[in-house]
């Protein structure tokens, strides 16, 4: 199951990450987990140093950007 | 009330200048809304369609130089597409809220989920326009559609 990860210390451009990945994987309906990463200790210990940041199946994606809905559907189906 | 960032964030996030249409019924006063808690939000900057209207240089410039502008319209009268348009600026998203399912008046009341469908619509991308060089270049003419996002 692909995991797709928010890292993010909870701000409103992190909401709006996760929200924008949430209708990324309902729009592809695929079985995906989403979830989020606010531990700031865990998100400079995954090399991500401007928030928010995207990740799939352990990749950094985007970093200091919101992907829109779009962009995210095109990493999931890569 | 706008959720302002808690955080420096988003520093990789692309320069928008955002146009709403700002009209008089309750669509257009939503557009403003929105664009100022996008603002808020750190999407992009709100900017003056109507300063835009009479050809400020110095609007036409920076509208020019963003990564991205933003046209907010209320209505299918696409006022502040038809003024970027004039002045030769191309949206690279632009959403109109009759067809986000708000109804255009005759009632000026609004709620805060109608401001947060648009500004979610946004960070979603749903109004991105495809096919453009560049958001915000200027173009060799209004909807000339050749699709050479204006390099011909």
């Amino acid at each position: 199951m692909t995991k797709i990860e928010v890292l993010g210390t909870g701000c409103a451009k992190c909401k709006r990450l996760f929200a924008n990945a949430e209708q990324a994987v309902k729009d592809l309906q695929i079985t995906a987990e989403v979830i989020k990463v606010e531990d700031i200790a865990e998100i400079v210990e995954r090399g991500v140093m401007l928030p928010p940041a995207l990740s799939i199946n352990g990749e950094v994606r985007a970093e200091g950007r919101i992907p829109d809905v779009n962009e995210i559907k095109k990493m999931l189906t890569e | 009330m706008a959720e302002k960032p808690t955080c420096s964030c988003g520093a990789n996030e692309p320069k928008r200048i955002i146009f709403p249409c700002a009209g008089q019924a309750n669509v257009g006063q939503l557009t403003n809304l929105a664009a100022i808690q996008l603002t808020e939000e750190g999407y992009g900057n709100i900017a003056c369609a109507a300063l835009l209207a009479i050809g400020t240089e110095s609007l036409v410039t920076n509208a020019m130089n963003a990564d991205e502008v933003v046209i907010l319209d209320g209505c299918t009268m696409l006022c502040a597409k038809k003024i970027a348009g004039a002045q030769g600026v191309a949206a690279g998203q632009h959403l109109v809220l009759t067809e986000l399912g708000i109804t255009k008046g005759p009632s000026k009341s609004y709620t805060d989920d109608d401001v947060e469908k648009i500004v979610a619509a946004c960070w979603k991308g749903e109004g991105r326009v495809e096919n453009i060089a560049k958001p915000g270049k200027k173009t060799s003419g209004k909807d000339s559609g050749c699709g050479c996002g204006g390099t011909c």
